[in-house]
């Protein structure tokens, strides 16, 4: 009785062991992300368990020698894999549980590698390595799977006789899970590539989007630029026929001058000084008309806010003065120079003014003026530059503070409402703000921050 | 007269095989190998321009393979990635990424520079396409670099590959594009098929429509050896995506397609009008050289189908795609492609008559 209850305990035992390997290869099946760590896994858990001494996974190849190359491995004495061959072929080398499970597609085991015949060639080898039995489990996917998968589990033990019928049974269905594993692995490799696919598609055409917004936001940005300008015109025009007329008056002085006896060449040189300032000053209105209506592209580099608050105060003074608005300035002499682009500032303060000297036209005469002040605000991230331009008035009611930057949100008749929607957007753009506020009495003051340049 | 040019590779000679070996076992140094690669390069450029072909490549001298060149040497690759079997049992297995970030470490205008000191014709210049180095990132992903960073390094990689070679004046960049069939292979769905076609285009794209006038495309089934990796798969599962590359030039694979006619009639119904067709011709694997007349008469029958202002000729593939490729002999390959270059002559006088 003693000998049957230990019998009975050692299949119990085996049992177990096996129910555990099995779990532990279950989970292995679900775990592995690649087709290496499967088998490899399953190789080390397989030695693992105890009873097999080496394990390892071969796939066949085609070619001459029909070659089952390992391509997982665990256990003792893995240099046995080194110094044999073994091959799926009729040859030699094909002639082993190996080579007969690959071609047959069925289980071979060996249960004394001693004796065996099959093993002859390979015993010497497996002997100094301590395996007694050994058994091959094919490993083989096709049928209608795309995958072509042929290979074999191999499996040494200690001990002779270690493959019973039960662990034969136990280890072809182990070896038709990890089969079905690979090919599944082997599918996702589709899935894979199709979501990162997809996911860099989608983040290109993210990129073409911003990129088509930001040129349809820098072309409409500049018509706004040649319709304010063409709200100027008849004041451009007043600006640079003033010097052209005073070029006029001081060459026909000069030709009188030289056509006298003696000429006066000392009116002559003066008349000829004044020409060349005028022609200066026509041509400097000029060239800041022509930034402003050049399409170049946006270019950020450090800027002169004064110098750019100087330009657009020289561009709008006649216009001011053709209605009587007296502009006062306050300028802060320290201003931190900022990042940007030089003519897309000069276009949010040239906004600014013509819509302040806009709002000041229908109010009393002393009522016309405008401020423009710049100052330095010290914040923790360093300098920043501040510019406003107040003005006394028709000002905005409150409910309109919230849509005064909305596109197409226009008070003036025949505006395009787009003014101030396009300065925001650029003073964003130079990671700036700009805002509106209230006057305590008339009329409304705005607002625009830049950071200095770092 | 019919446009012609070659795909790459011409077998490298001896002195450079063995210079490769030695120099991995240490028993010659970088500069000599250099000498070698340099060596081999000037006489294939000889040697091809004396074949007369208008249009001649480096034969990819120094390049390990058509498809690892750009990465050859990189420490964040292991050998183990994804094998490609071959119809004769021998298997390439692709390299595996093991880490990121990635980067080319010999680009393809690297090797353009060094033919141009020594072509006094047009140069072409191979790459291989950002779908087979897609291979290269493992099932199991990399903790850290996700697929998509990958995508995205290896798409900016081989724009910045292709623009070079533009700049430097390469007469036309080929994109080898040798997994189409073989992913019909991997997945039956297609679906790969279909990313490595958006893929590709995610590269193309990011040129204009005048650049892309000298970006082609080659589509083979993978010669190695005496052997292809997927032949077996039915050319009408590629080709109606294939022309949805939005690349000028296809250089497809036709002379040892066992129905070449049925090969045409689907080029014709799914090659758009802005695109040309390079037919290969000849046949590398086959060590019989073609005649001249052979060649002709695939050409005026790819003319039936295709019209002539569209067509082009080539060589199905490379001679020898990989450096170790010893199956062909250097004057095989030369002598295939003097019989292309009168086949074509031979065929255009027929066409302009």
């Amino acid at each position: 009785m003693p000998e049957r209850r230990e019998a009975y305990e050692e299949i119990l035992g085996r049992l177990n062991r096996r129910l555990r390997t099995l779990y532990q290869c279950t989970g292995a099946l679900f775990q592995a992300e690649s087709e290496q760590e499967l088998l490899q896994s399953i190789c080390e858990i397989l030695v693992a368990s105890g009873e097999v001494r080496l394990a390892w996974i071969g796939y066949c190849e085609d070619d001459a020698e029909k070659t089952v190359r390992p391509v997982a491995r665990a256990g003792y004495g893995l240099d046995y894999l080194e110094r044999v061959k073994t091959s799926w072929g009729e040859l030699e080398t094909g002639q082993g549980p190996v080579g007969i499970a690959a071609r047959t597609g069925n289980a071979c085991w060996v249960d004394d590698i001693r004796t065996d015949p099959r093993f002859s060639l390979w015993r010497e080898v497996a002997l100094a390595r301590g395996y007694a039995s050994c058994v091959a489990v094919p490993l083989i996917a096709n049928g209608k799977s795309a995958v072509d998968l042929r290979g074999t589990l191999n499996l040494y033990s200690a001990e002779r006789n270690a493959f019973d019928e039960g662990a034969i049974e136990h280890y072809t269905g182990l070896a038709t899970s990890v089969a079905y594993a690979v090919t599944a692995l082997r599918g996702s490799l589709a899935e894979d590539l199709a979501h990162g696919v997809t996911a860099l598609r989608a983040s290109a055409e993210r990129k073409r989007a911003e990129e088509a917004l930001h040129q349809a936001r820098e072309e409409l940005a500049h018509v706004t630029r040649v319709t304010t300008l063409g709200e100027l015109a008849a004041s451009i025009a007043h600006e640079i026929s003033q010097p052209l007329a005073a070029i006029g008056a001081d060459a026909s002085a000069c030709l009188h001058w030289l056509a006298a006896d003696r000429p006066d060449l000392d009116s002559v040189r003066e008349a000829l000084a004044a020409i060349v300032k005028d022609g200066h000053r026509a041509g400097a209105v000029m060239t800041r008309i022509r930034a402003l209506l050049a399409r170049s592209s946006v270019a950020h580099e450090p800027c002169d806010l004064t110098g750019v608050i100087r330009d657009v105060l020289l561009l709008v003074s006649p216009e001011l003065g053709r209605y009587g608005t007296v502009l006062q300035t306050s300028l802060a002499t320290d201003l931190p120079p900022v990042m940007g682009d030089r003519v897309q500032l000069q276009q949010v303060l040239l906004n600014l003014l013509l819509n302040a000297a806009e709002a000041v036209r229908k109010v009393p005469p002393d009522r016309r003026r405008l401020v423009v002040r710049s100052t330095v605000e010290r914040r923790e991230d360093g300098p920043w530059a501040v510019v406003t331009v107040e003005d006394a008035g028709v000002g905005f009611k409150e409910e309109e503070a919230v849509r005064l930057f909305e596109a197409f949100y226009t008070t003036k008749p025949g505006g395009l409402g787009m003014g101030l929607s396009i300065s925001r957007s650029i003073v964003e753009g130079h990671r700036g703000r700009l805002w509106a506020t209230a006057n305590p009495g008339h009329g409304a003051t705005f607002h625009f921050a830049l950071p200095g340049a770092p | 007269m019919l446009p012609t040019e070659p795909i790459g590779s011409i077998p490298r000679p001896a002195a450079l095989i063995e210079g490769v070996q030695d120099f991995r076992a240490g028993r010659i140094s970088q500069p000599e190998l250099n000498a070698l690669y340099e060596s081999a390069v000037r006489d294939t450029i000889r040697s091809l321009e004396a074949t007369g072909s208008p249009v001649i490549t480096d034969g990819e001298q120094a390049k390990d393979s058509f498809a690892t060149y750009s990465i050859y040497g990189l420490e964040n690759l292991s050998p183990d990635g994804v094998p490609i079997s071959f119809a004769d049992g021998h298997i390439r297995n692709l390299p595996r990424l093991t880490a990121g970030p990635f980067r080319y470490k010999t680009p393809a205008d690297v090797y353009l520079e060094v033919a141009q000191r020594y072509a006094h014709v047009p140069l072409k210049q191979a790459v291989v396409s950002a779908s087979a180095l897609s291979l290269l990132y493992p099932q199991g992903g990399i903790r850290g670099y996700s697929r998509e960073q990958y995508l995205d390094a290896l798409v900016a990689e081989q724009e910045g590959e292709i623009r070079r070679c533009l700049k430097k004046g390469a007469h036309v960049v080929q994109m080898d594009f040798t997994e189409g069939r073989l992913s019909i292979k991997l997945d039956p769905t297609r679906r790969l098929l279909h990313s490595f076609i958006d893929l590709n285009n995610l590269v193309l794209e990011r040129f204009s429509a005048e650049e892309r006038k000298r970006i082609g495309v080659h589509t083979c089934p993978g010669a190695d050896r005496h052997s292809t990796h997927s032949a077996d798969v039915d050319y009408a599962e590629l080709l109606p995506s294939l022309f949805e590359l939005r690349a000028t030039s296809f250089y497809v694979q036709l002379a040892n397609e066992p129905n070449r006619t049925r090969v045409l009639k689907m080029i014709r119904e799914h090659a758009k009008d802005e695109q040309r067709i390079f037919v290969g011709v000849i046949d590398p694997l086959n060590p019989r050289v073609e005649t001249p007349e052979e060649v002709r008469d695939h050409v005026l029958e790819a003319a039936e189908y295709i019209r002539p202002d569209r067509l082009g000729t080539t060589d199905d593939c490379g001679f020898a795609p990989f450096s170790d490729d010893t199956s062909r002999t250097r004057q095989t390959a030369f002598d295939k492609i003097r019989a292309r270059v009168a086949g074509t002559a031979l065929a255009s006088a027929v066409l302009d008559q």
